[in-house]
């Protein structure tokens, strides 16, 4: 029963984390109907620069600098390539952020090689203990800092103009467009947000029990797309069940690998996907995705 | 308009067709008004000639090249062959259908293993599972063993569409490697397994030497004849495809699936027939890939190959068999020219040596190409060279 | 009316409502479609038209009602089947494969009478070729009658958009369809392509014997073609019957003449 609670906490904590990376997705694709493939690249980059720039300016301003960068990067790749192709097919546009994250893998797991970076954060390998069940600290931050930061986000969709005007683009851009909403700052502001969102990821999926940042980080990341498409892509509330479905899952089939050898080794690794295959089964657009009604 | 029977050129409606049709006459001898989309394309002039007029002018060369080429470009052709047979069938589901897929490698793996194991002899204590079936059989199965898979997708591949179906097939991909990984016994794990070589009318395609024309043949040399057989034959089928029925109505799916299915395509059956072709025409691409490499290695069939695969058709040119091709040829063979003259070219090193090397070089190369193509050149590569000359028909230039 | 051709039956909707999302876009909507007969269904914006189309051709689903072809039930059934039971609809926009050939283009429209598979197609097999060749002489004999044989190998995206609207049509025709179902088909032409058009459709009504349903905001067009005509307003029938009478029903005027006179 303990190794269950643990792990469920485990599992919560990590799927917060992939919930966060799943946002940042669903906030492009709403802003821009973009499913973006560049996503992971998106998160090692961010991940890359707060763990090279730890040593020399400390741990904390290295995670604000990487967190902008990584937005920076984002807004660039909305503002020099997504915005040439706006009107285009929807399709193409995906086959094109296939095309930016060839080039950002390439040059981020050249600059990583085999290296492995510690992240250098506050929290070590310290370890929680209450009743009986130990969680990690770092599982504890994870868990604490996603959830702060998804309810400011849920909070600013509505409150904000910034969120409303998202939302409206989301909705219908040529309207949204003729009310005044700028379409290209929304576009560009969801490519930036979801590249902080996503460097704050890299962070927790690479701090303890992980050893630290490595070429396969960005294979992790690729989770949150499970995450994202079992939630429904066009859902923020989806990407939070979606992040938290797959965190457990992955939590629960790892910790009980040991009696589930006969499903290979490494099968923690693989539940995210057949997860997510089984609900697209039953449910094409996701669990909270709307089935698009066809203008006709 | 001389057959009385059919109900159309009936009575008064012939009086209207003939009005209608004047008119018609008259508005198009003036170009259309205005920047429209595909205006431009609007001129053809006998492709199907010029087209044999190049296959004419090709075939002698590419027929002669392994009496003058070395193993090191045999084996590089033979590799963009293969890949080119892939493309083909990414191509279909994706340039044509519109239908975004990044399983492609799941599919590749399943043709060359499946492969292996039905052809391989299984003997030996250690080495993994053989039916030992007559290899000309075992590349037969193997194809159809594909097909069966991307038939078994065929829920979710019927279902979901565009990106989102690329989403879904990363499923594949990791299902794959776990299953590569862990199945030792019909894999061979992380080492892999040994290819059995391809026998066909008593002459094996091994190493084993056969002296044509005072040119050793050894397998580069006779596997390249089996390349191109298989190329021809898979591109011939897939314009086949592309510019009959089963092409239109993919198309049709393509541009507006709400109007195939009013035109009455079964918009689900038809999108997951079309992943089964497709799965079918990777998994020969893993069998030639496996005769060439003589060896198959999980590591080979992962999340990078799919996207090679995707980079090549969009290269090409998205939709046209000629790209998919042409761009098979520019990805595979980039990295092989790289590594060969890294020597000579600025900023590449050889592999290992810490700098830069070709591999890298290539990736950079080809995203980049990827996003300049959509970006600078819709069509691909394909188009530039139709830009001269005349448009192909059926050769549509986006999903 | 001319005498409709003799496997055309009657097109009954019964009690037709469609919810979505809280909204009831159609209430309890009832017409017949009497067999060879041109049927307008008219409205102003958001009457609830295009709902009644997506209906008919499978698009949307109804939530309840019932709409019947003869004696088959076309509610519930996907838009393929509703196509294979002799159903055509054409598109308020246009809906066309624009890098395709107007040819290849109206032989989409063949698909459900045809038969060549992916074997058939990639091999070339005699039989596909033969079926190819039939199915294109008819293809071009409805590209006459249209008035689109001049342009049969230009990109559909490549013509005119009145053009464009008459491929459509076109494409619906090439289904040899019993029920045609036109949705706007002269929305957005010159003066020049709607007289064209209608005379086009006045030819397929001649000349077929098929049933039409047409949904267009053109009343010259509509009073011209229409045999009788059915008025919605907000989701629900206002009034049926033939257009003369339609036109002199107070509640019609009220809703919807009323506010074209008061237009022009």
């Amino acid at each position: 029963m303990t190794t269950f609670v643990e792990l469920l906490l485990n599992g919560l904590s990590i799927g917060a984390v992939y919930a966060l990376i799943a946002l940042g997705f669903v906030i492009v694709f709403r802003a821009t109907e973009v499913v973006n493939f560049a996503h992971a690249s998106l998160l090692l980059a961010g991940g890359y620069v707060t763990a090279v720039l730890r040593d020399d300016i400390g741990f904390l301003a290295a995670l604000v600098v990487g967190v902008a960068g990584a937005a920076l990067l984002g807004a660039l790749i909305e503002f020099l390539v997504i915005r040439r192709y706006r009107g285009r097919d929807h399709s193409v546009l995906a086959i094109v952020t296939i095309g930016v994250d060839i080039v950002l893998l390439a040059e981020l797991t050249r600059r990583i090689g085999s290296n492995v970076y510690p992240m250098g954060d506050p929290w070590g390998d310290g370890v929680l203990t209450l009743g009986g069940v130990s969680v990690p600290h770092t599982r504890v931050a994870a868990f604490v800092t996603a959830g702060l930061i998804i309810a400011a986000f849920l909070l600013a969709f509505r409150l904000t103009s910034w969120g409303v005007a998202t939302r409206a683009v989301a909705e219908h851009p040529e309207t949204a467009a003729l009310m005044g909403i700028r379409l290209g700052r929304v576009s560009l502001s969801a490519w930036a947000v979801a590249g902080g969102l996503a460097t704050v990821a890299a962070l927790f999926l690479t701090v303890f029990p992980t050893p630290g940042l490595e070429r396969g980080t960005s294979l992790a990341a690729l989770k949150a797309f499970p995450a994202a498409i079992l939630g429904g892509l066009d859902s923020t509330t989806g990407a939070l069940v979606g992040g938290l479905v797959i965190g457990v899952t992955q939590s629960l089939a790892t910790g009980y690998q040991s009696d589930l050898t006969f499903l290979g080794r490494g099968i923690g690794d693989l539940a995210p996907y057949l997860v997510m295959l089984l609900v697209l089964l039953v449910r094409p657009a996701g669990l909270f995705g709307t089935r698009e009604l066809a203008r006709v | 308009m001389s057959e009385p029977t059919t109900p159309l050129t009936a009575s008064g409606a012939t009086a209207s067709g003939a009005a209608a049709s004047g008119a018609a006459a008259s508005e198009i001898t003036a170009p259309p008004a205005g920047p429209r989309p595909a205006g431009r394309r609007a001129t053809r002039v006998g492709p199907s000639r010029r087209r044999a007029a190049y296959a004419a002018a090709g075939s002698p060369v590419l027929l002669a090249l392994p009496f003058y080429v070395d193993r090191f470009w045999l084996q590089a052709g033979l590799l963009a062959m293969a890949a080119a047979i892939g493309a083909i069938g990414l191509t279909l589901l994706t340039g044509a259908t519109g239908q975004l897929s990044l399983g492609h490698a799941f599919f590749l793996a399943v043709g060359a293993y499946g492969y292996c194991v039905l052809a391989g002899d299984g003997e030996g204590a250690g080495e993994p599972v053989g039916l030992g079936l007559p290899s000309w059989a075992a590349v037969v199965l193997a194809v159809l063993l594909a097909g069966v898979a991307g038939g078994v997708f065929s829920p979710i591949a019927g279902r979901l569409r565009g990106a989102y179906l690329g989403i879904a097939t990363l499923a594949l991909i990791f299902i794959g490697q776990h299953v590569l990984f862990n199945a030792h016994d019909l894999t061979g794990g992380y080492n892999g397994r040994a290819v059995p070589p391809l026998s066909l009318f008593g002459l094996t395609f091994d190493d084993s030497e056969t002296v044509v024309a005072a040119v050793p043949f050894q397998a580069m040399e006779k596997l390249w004849y089996v390349g191109l057989l298989l190329l021809a034959g898979c591109a011939l089928f897939a314009r086949g495809v592309l510019r009959g029925r089963p092409g239109r109505a993919m198309n049709a799916i393509r541009d507006h699936r709400i109007a195939a299915g009013v035109m009455g395509v079964p918009v689900a059956r038809h999108r997951a027939a079309v992943f089964v072709l497709s799965s079918m025409y990777a998994g020969l691409a893993g069998v030639l890939l496996a005769l060439v490499f003589q060896q198959t290695v999980p590591e080979y069939f992962g999340f990078i190959l799919s996207l090679e695969y995707l980079a090549m058709i969009v290269i090409g040119g998205l939709g046209s068999v000629t790209g998919a091709v042409v761009g098979a040829a520019f990805v595979t063979l980039l990295p092989q020219i790289l590594t060969r003259y890294s020597e000579v070219l600025p900023l590449v090193s050889a592999p290992g040596t810490g700098g830069v090397s070709p591999g890298e070089v290539s990736r950079y190369l080809y995203g980049a190409a990827i996003v300049a193509v959509v970006l600078f050149l819709p069509g691909g590569l394909v188009r530039l060279a139709a830009r001269r000359g005349p448009i192909e028909k059926d050769e549509a230039e986006r999903p | 009316m001319t005498a409709p051709a003799p496997d055309v039956p009657p097109l009954r909707v019964r009690d037709l409502t469609v919810r979505f999302a809280g909204i009831t876009a159609l209430d309890g909507v009832s017409f017949t479609v009497e067999p060879g007969s041109v049927h307008a269904v008219i409205g102003p914006n958001g009457a609830g038209k295009s709902t009644t189309f997506n209906v008919l051709s499978g698009v949307y689903r109804a939530t309840s009602g019932s709409v019947r072809l003869g004696d088959e039930e076309l509610t519930g059934l996907p838009p393929h089947e509703i196509a294979a039971r002799g159903v055509a609809r054409t598109f308020q926009n246009i809906a066309l494969s624009p890098y395709i050939t107007v040819a290849d283009n109206l032989m989409l429209g063949r698909h459900r009478l045809t038969r060549s598979g992916f074997l058939a197609a990639g091999l070339r097999l005699p039989s596909a070729a033969r079926e190819e060749a039939r199915h294109r002489e008819r293809v071009r004999e409805i590209a006459a009658f249209t008035g689109l044989e001049g342009h049969l190998d230009h990109p559909a995206g490549a013509l005119p958009y009145g053009l464009q609207k008459l491929v459509e049509l076109g494409r619906a025709l090439c289904m040899e369809p019993r029920l045609l179902l036109l949705d706007e088909p002269v929305a957005g032409m010159t003066a020049d392509e709607r007289r064209r058009t209608a005379s086009v459709i006045a030819g397929v009504r001649d000349g077929l014997g098929i049933s039409i349903v047409l949904v267009e905001h053109d009343m010259g067009v509509v009073m011209r073609l229409a045999d009788a005509v059915t008025v919605l307003d907000f989701g629900r029938r206002i009034a049926d019957g033939p257009p003369d009478a339609v036109q002199r029903d107070p509640a019609v005027v009220r809703a919807y003449l009323g506010q074209e006179a008061a237009a022009s």
